[in-house]
């Protein structure tokens, strides 16, 4: 029961975070650059004036745009409580593991496609169009960098996994580690939309990927799609830093613990998305046919990392 | 102890093949060139972890003659070779990026099979990096024969010695100094020699 509550918790910790994560990665960022920046909380305020305004819909659009935002949020969701965030002990280990959570995050990807191709502009197509090219090689990429770490703990629960590699500290330095780090994070770029694969400043360039599916979007749909965004994000930063340095995540569930392992966790989400802010000021955004260039470095990468898992176990 | 020595070569290696895969990317000379650079840095530093756990203290000499020699000389007369290269558009290379990297993807999946047998009769500790040495010899003759490029051949050609010396790092602890010294003028003499040739090369033979 306490477990159940706990990643409840965890899960609305989650959310809650995500739009301050987006918040602080934007504010580091205009720092670097030079500009004062908005304040960390403006993407919560931007949510809330979004939630309050009214939609305007293609009259072209079909059910399937008005679906889309409900599927996406709710695969992110879902995805989001698969994740360990605080806690090894995952209740959620009994619905699914890592396979589920990667089912999970691309049937949001698609049905974010399908809701830009639906109401039938020539950008939304063309978004779609891009985001399943790089969706079909990130995808498998994210799933085999962590079924590398799956190899060595000998199971896919992603729980299990943290726990593992806080048992064996000596697993997290070696070849299947460090690559699949590699591969994970370049995945992971990819995955969220942020440069050098796309860049998430702006909605206003012609390789634009994301912003060009939800550019038909308004009011709350388009408030749910990017409270959706964040999260996968935030999930995702959680992820690489739970499953690739889980030191600190709470084993036992009793309140010392917990409240020791929230206030890591918020450590390491600082770092990550300091770090990503400084990687998007370092680097200019890529042509987009070397898009699938980056994405075979890190599949290779990924696929290295399984084999020297599988051979070493 | 030898847990920590064994994770350390690992990480070392991969580091090295890390280099390789991520050159393979690169489509400037430059970029070719700050790669070997860094995968001499990471071929020195498993030589002086295996000085040090292996109790093997000339490697230490051979370490910072890595340094030296691969990581300073030798990059920076590639650096000068390119500098005089009348056309530095980017590399071209016979098969494109996308199918080089799952070529070589494959070729260290080959590499781990090949070299079962072997990391099954050495006990050493630094086993499990013996695959990795393996992959990047493999991936280093790759880049030799699918580069059009001469200098980018000659890069190539120094990440396979890298490999070769990783190997015997590796898998014997490094080979006698003397063999070592001569490894070293080898390269040495090798580079010089075919900077004097690039040009000559490469109106022969890029197009």
């Amino acid at each position: 029961m306490a477990a159940l509550l706990l990643a409840a918790a965890e899960l609305v910790l989650l959310m809650a975070l995500a739009p301050g994560v987006v918040g602080y990665t934007r504010w580091v960022k205009a720092r670097l650059q030079g500009r004062r920046g908005a304040g960390v909380l403006q993407p919560y305020r931007e949510l809330r004036k979004t939630f309050g305004k009214s939609m305007v819909i293609a009259d072209s659009a079909s059910w399937i745009f008005h679906l889309a935002p409900w599927v996406v949020t709710a695969s992110t969701v879902a995805a989001a409580a698969l994740v360990p965030v605080v806690s090894v002990h995952q209740p959620a280990d009994q619905l699914g593991d890592l396979f589920a959570l990667m089912a999970l995050l691309i049937l949001g990807t698609v049905f974010l496609a399908l809701g830009g191709l639906d109401p039938g502009t020539a950008f939304g197509g063309m978004g779609s169009s891009r985001e399943m090219t790089v969706a079909a090689l990130t995808e498998p990429t994210l799933a085999i960098a962590v079924l590398a770490l799956a190899l060595t703990s000998g199971s896919t629960s992603l729980g299990a996994i943290a726990g593992t590699v806080l048992a064996n500290p000596a697993n997290a330095i070696g070849p299947g580690h460090a690559l699949a780090f590699a591969a994970f994070l370049i995945a992971m770029l990819a995955e969220t939309g942020r440069l050098p694969i796309d860049n998430p400043a702006t909605h206003l360039e012609l390789t634009m990927i994301h912003e060009a599916m939800i550019l038909e979007y308004s009011g709350p749909y388009l408030a749910l799609l990017e409270w959706a965004a964040a999260t996968k994000l935030t999930l995702l930063l959680v992820l690489a830093a739970n499953m690739f340095a889980p030191w600190g995540i709470a084993t036992a569930i009793e309140p010392g613990a917990v409240a020791r392992s929230v206030g890591v966790i918020l450590a390491k989400l600082l770092v990550l998305a300091t770090l990503l802010a400084v990687l998007e000021t370092r680097v200019a955004k890529l042509r987009l046919f070397r898009v699938p260039e980056l994405l075979a470095v890190s599949f290779t990468l990924a696929l290295l990392a399984a084999t020297s898992s599988f051979f070493s176990r | 102890m030898d847990l920590i020595f064994s994770r350390l070569t690992m990480t070392g290696a991969s580091a090295m093949l890390l280099v390789a895969l991520a050159m393979m990317w690169r489509r400037h000379v430059p970029a070719y060139i700050s790669a070997f650079r860094l995968q001499s840095a990471a071929l020195a530093f498993v030589g002086a972890v295996v000085a040090w756990f292996g109790d093997v203290p000339e490697l230490f000499l051979v370490a910072a003659l890595i340094l030296a020699l691969k990581g300073w000389i030798v990059p920076r007369i590639l650096t000068r070779m390119e500098a005089r290269r009348p056309d530095a558009r980017a590399l071209q290379p016979l098969v494109n990026t996308e199918m080089s990297l799952l070529i070589s993807g494959a070729l260290a999946v080959a590499a781990y099979e090949l070299s079962r047998p072997v990391a099954e009769v050495v006990n050493l500790p630094t086993r499990g990096g013996l695959p990795l040495a393996l992959a990047l010899i493999m991936v280093s003759l790759f880049v030799v024969v699918s580069r059009r490029q001469a200098i980018a051949q000659i890069v190539g050609f120094l990440m396979l010695e890298n490999g070769i010396a990783l190997l015997a790092l590796l898998g014997a602890y490094g080979v006698p100094l003397v063999v070592e010294l001569g490894v070293f003028l080898d390269v040495l003499l090798g580079v010089l020699v075919m900077q004097a040739l690039v040009p000559r090369m490469e109106s022969t033979v890029a197009r």
